[in-house]
């Protein structure tokens, strides 16, 4: 069995543990069910990324843990929304490999490229890179902000970055929604979008955290099969995979 | 009626559906009564109950409407939509009619589902399927009818089309539900042991077998009427994963072997919902909503429950439940809206066919040309213009022409009978009971009020207004108002009172007071508008632009005052729905401003006799004249008016309509010059808001707090006055 990767599951289920505020001792033991393996945490306690109580049950994560961990978890959450967003797939088991495998530098091109996601589909926090403190960004990026949308132009939502669960709410109530299709209306003084049938009003940081696919977008399997007549242009797959196929 | 010797209890029935869906419309249509209704959002604001009855084959059967404002889920965080869901759920109503809008499916069928799992008889009103048709939107409604299990009824509530149709789902729905009970018999809304409701847990679960995506959707249904949950559960699990490495679960599937060894690791939410499900007190109802409700972490939850049970008998499920949230891997919320958006996509792609071709789209066009930020606003302004020119132009006319006609005769009969002395000072002196109270409510104001309605009626049957939102945000954002306040607002120029009453959705108290005072102070009601459009006519277009420029810089300089005061917070967001702009109702419009009038005279005009009499006595003890006297250095010296305005000032307490007549009368009789009609207009407009707008900012705010805004309020539009006084002295002078 590949050790380094059976550390690395556990380091993530340690940070779980610590950003859902778990007290359960025996959560890690759990979670492992009948796979539970005592040499791991002897092995990731001798790397320094873990102290354990004096029983060896309580295991809290140390400052190189944690970064490391950070980094896993960055890596499977950026991951998922690659996969959930791009392919609409199974996104999990496909992120459960992946974060074994990317480097920091993979992980912030990819993160780049889906426009510095704040959360993973299942709405939990991505861990931020240095590439989005300084939000760069590439010309390749697949998805872009509703502000940037031209008016009269449709788009398909490929998420929403958003601070506050009632804030979706109210948005999913008015079916602007991640596989929809929402049409810009116009962009001032304030914007204006249609979606299904209703015309809403946003602010300019509502609009700017309304994610975009650049073109057509048929990746989610949204409700919506109907696109405007000419409004939008379909193409298959998006910039990256164009250009590699080509 | 049918069962002598029981009292019959006439059956509830509720209108709930989202905002600007049409609820007041068949709440009108149904029960011949009227409510105000505009093309607008939240426009009613309380609940409102009434008897109706259908004709039946051979017997009347008698019900009781209940009208509600507009829901867009049942876990909300607004005030108003609250109101509707206490009413649901509290108090349970026999029947529900949901009002959707046939446009806008989608968005009306998250709250459906909240509505099916009340377990109440529903009855779906498709409205506006006009509008559709136009739109080549194509609705098969038998089939949405056949999917949901409730009847469908197409209507078009604006003409009064599909009212038949619906009473008689009305009554089909009562005889059926009353056939399927007396197979189980057994009280319907306690829906607490009765989840295992034979009708509607038949008919749910049948939803999920119509619909092709089984899995999704039966458990939507199951766990609604079902009690033996971990039964289900195994069934409707079936794929196996290895769950050896927690990275492995997917979000949708678990293995149900596992459940034991990780009974807190949820990874769907219908367990999370099961899970509670039991812990709830035996007689609760509608365990299923509290649950979601629950689940969704919903802000007024725990006070709803806690008004039903104490607090230690619902703590083991609340503490459950946030430990199931804390647990589920991803976040629930989301998890659930997923869910149903998928079940609502394929409802909707199963009834919905669309014409490929995209018909050009009118109504789009107008409100684009009414929201575009260039054209937006001389439209505003084109539109305000001729407003004034109306109500200047044909309104004065009409008075002039019903007081020559109407009032003068009177004057003439009354000083045949009593040339002078008391009882001709009583009915028409300066404050005589016939002059200045009929005859300024019926004579003068009356007029200029229909012409105005007739006009803003006709603006809110297109939906104009609420698309000022959108010109206006940025604007409204630079004095510290965002998000959900610009609608109420902009509302502020129909009727303060209901405008201060929208402030309810505000969630953050801040905003609420600027709102609330930012629309008690400079913002002119229709009414008043119409009247200042009236009185400062009188003195050219000049005036009109003055005062409105004033009311406007004061109206911006208060809110950015109150925005460096009042500590900052987060700001809410701006995300508001706009009704769709159509081509107007005449009789729609007619009947809301016969309406309007109506209510006018009989609210009006008894305050406009008593303000008289008030006026008359003060006037004959000799107190008018004293505190005239006292006041001169204030009116006379620092708003250089002439002493009359004190009456006009005290009659603006009454009513502020009532001040209007006084002025007309100053100006006819060349009393008030052109500097001093603007400060008069200016004073009168921000001076005390009337008492129903004071009652309902007592209502929104502290008793406190809404007293201390008022005195501010006034005391201010005194200071502004005199300033604008002094100003318009140097300019014109």
């Amino acid at each position: 069995m590949n050790k380094k990767r059976e550390r690395e599951e556990y380091l993530e289920v340690l940070w779980r543990i610590k950003e859902d505020g778990i007290e359960d001792p025996d959560y890690l033991k759990n979670a492992f069910g009948s796979d539970f393996e005592p040499t791991i945490i002897e092995d990731l306690e001798q790397a320094g990324h873990i102290l354990t109580g004096d029983n060896g049950s309580i295991v809290t994560l140390t400052d190189a843990g944690y970064e490391y961990a950070r980094k896993i978890i960055r890596a499977h959450r950026i991951a998922e929304k690659l996969i959930c967003d791009a392919l609409g797939g199974d996104f999990e088991s496909g992120a459960c490999e992946f974060e074994h495998i990317l480097n920091t530098d993979l992980v912030d091109s990819i993160c780049v490229l889906l426009g510095h996601p704040r959360r993973c589909p299942h709405g939990k926090p991505i861990p931020q890179g240095d590439c989005c403190k300084t939000a760069a960004r590439t010309v390749q990026s697949p998805v872009m902000p509703l502000t940037e949308l031209e008016s009269g132009m449709s788009g398909r939502v490929a998420f929403i970055n958003y601070s506050d669960d009632m804030q979706i709410y109210k948005m999913d109530t008015l079916k602007i929604k991640p596989g929809g299709m929402i049409k810009l209306l116009q962009k001032s003084p304030s914007f204006v979008v249609s979606c299904e049938g209703g015309d809403v009003a946003l602010d300019d940081a509502v609009a700017s955290n309304i994610l975009l696919w650049k073109e057509g977008g048929q990746f989610n399997a949204g409700g919506e099969n109907m696109l405007g007549p000419g409004k939008c242009r379909r193409k298959r797959g998006f910039g990256f995979m164009r250009r590699k196929s080509a | 009626m049918n069962n002598p010797g029981n009292i019959e209890i006439k059956r509830k029935i509720a209108v709930a559906g989202l905002p600007n869906t049409g609820k007041t419309l068949i709440f009108n249509g149904l029960t011949g009564d009227y409510n105000l209704v505009a093309n607008c959002p939240f426009t009613t604001i309380n609940i409102k109950n009434m008897p109706f009855s259908i004709d039946g084959d051979n017997d009347i059967e008698q019900y009781e409407l209940i009208d509600t404002p507009g829901i867009f889920r049942f876990n909300t965080y607004s005030r108003s939509e609250m109101v509707t869901r206490d009413l649901l759920l509290f108090d349970s109503p026999d029947m529900i009619i949901q009002c959707i809008d046939a446009a806008q499916l989608k968005q009306s069928l998250s709250l459906t589902i909240d509505l099916l799992d009340l377990n109440i008889p529903l009855i779906i009103c498709l409205n506006a399927i006009d509008e559709t048709v136009r739109k080549g939107i194509v609705i098969n409604s038998q089939r949405l009818s056949a999917i949901l299990k409730v009847p469908v009824v197409e209507s078009v509530a604006t003409t009064g089309q599909g009212l038949d149709e619906l009473k008689n789902a009305i009554r089909a729905t009562f005889i059926n539900y009353n056939k399927s009970l007396t197979t189980a018999p057994r009280n319907h809304y306690e829906s607490s042991r009765t989840s295992a409701a034979p009708v509607s847990h038949h008919d749910l679960s049948r939803i999920s077998t119509t619909l092709g995506n089984h899995n999704d959707l039966s458990r939507i249904s199951t766990t609604l009427g079902n009690h033996n949950d971990s039964s289900r559960v195994s069934t409707t699990h079936r794929s196996h994963h290895d769950l050896s490495r927690t990275s492995a679960e997917t979000m949708t599937h678990h293995n149900s072997s596992n459940v034991s060894s990780l009974s807190h690791i949820h990874t769907d939410y219908e367990d999370g919902i099961s899970a509670i499900y039991s812990l709830f007190p035996e007689n609760l109802s509608h365990k299923r909503v509290w649950a979601f409700l629950l689940m969704m972490n919903d802000p007024f939850v725990l006070s709803g429950l806690e008004r039903l049970y104490p607090k230690e008998e619902i703590e083991p499920v609340i503490s459950k439940a946030e430990s199931i949230r804390k647990h589920f891997k991803g976040n629930i919320g989301l998890e659930i809206n997923k869910k149903r958006n998928r079940w609502i996509d394929d409802v909707v792609e199963k009834v919905v066919r669309r014409q490929k071709l995209e018909l050009e789209d009118f109504s789009q066009k107008v409100a684009g040309i009414c929201r575009h930020p260039f054209w937006g606003v001389p439209v505003l302004f084109a539109i305000v213009y001729v407003m004034f020119l109306l109500v200047v132009h044909v309104a004065n006319n009409i008075a002039a022409w019903m007081e020559s006609h109407l009032w003068v005769p009177v004057e003439e009969l009354v000083v045949s009978f009593l040339p002078t002395g008391f009882w001709h000072d009583f009915l028409i002196g300066d404050y005589g009971v016939l002059s200045l109270g009929v005859a300024n409510a019926v004579i003068t104001v009356l007029p200029i009020l229909s012409v105005f309605f007739i006009m803003f009626n006709t603006l809110e049957d297109i939906g104009y207004i609420p698309n000022l939102t959108v010109l206006t945000r940025r604007l409204f954002q630079k004095v510290g108002l965002s998000g959900a306040s610009v609608m109420p607002l902009v509302l502020g120029f129909g009727c303060k009172t209901m405008a201060t009453m929208t402030t309810k959705s505000l969630q953050s108290p801040r905003e609420k007071f600027i709102a609330i005072y930012l629309i008690a102070f400079a913002i002119p009601c229709a009414a008043q508008m119409g009247l200042n459009m009236s009185i400062l006519g009188r003195m050219g277009t000049t005036a009109f632009l003055i005062v409105f420029s004033v009311l406007f810089v004061v109206e911006v300089t208060a809110g950015l005052l109150l925005n460096l005061l009042l500590e900052k917070e987060d700001q809410c967001l701006f995300i508001q729905e706009l009704p769709r702009i159509r081509m107007p109702e005449p009789k729609a419009v007619l009947v809301k401003t016969w309406y309007k009038l109506y209510w006018f005279l009989k609210e009006s005009l008894p305050v406009f006799i008593y303000a008289a009499l008030a006026l008359f006595t003060l006037d004959r003890v000799g107190v008018l004249d004293a505190s005239k006297i006292f006041l001169s250095p204030v009116i006379e010296g620092f708003l250089g008016l002439p002493l009359e305005m004190v009456d006009a000032l005290i009659l603006c307490m009454a009513r502020h309509e009532a001040a209007a007549g006084l002025i007309m009368n100053l100006i006819a009789a060349r009393k008030l010059d052109f500097v001093q009609c603007i400060v008069a207009v200016t004073i009168t407009t921000m001076f005390i808001p009337c008492f129903a707008n004071i009652m309902a900012m007592i209502h929104e705010l502290k008793f406190k707090s809404a007293l201390g805004m008022a005195i501010i309020i006034n005391v201010s539009s005194f200071l502004i006055a005199g300033l604008l006084n002094w100003v318009l002295l140097k300019i014109f002078v």
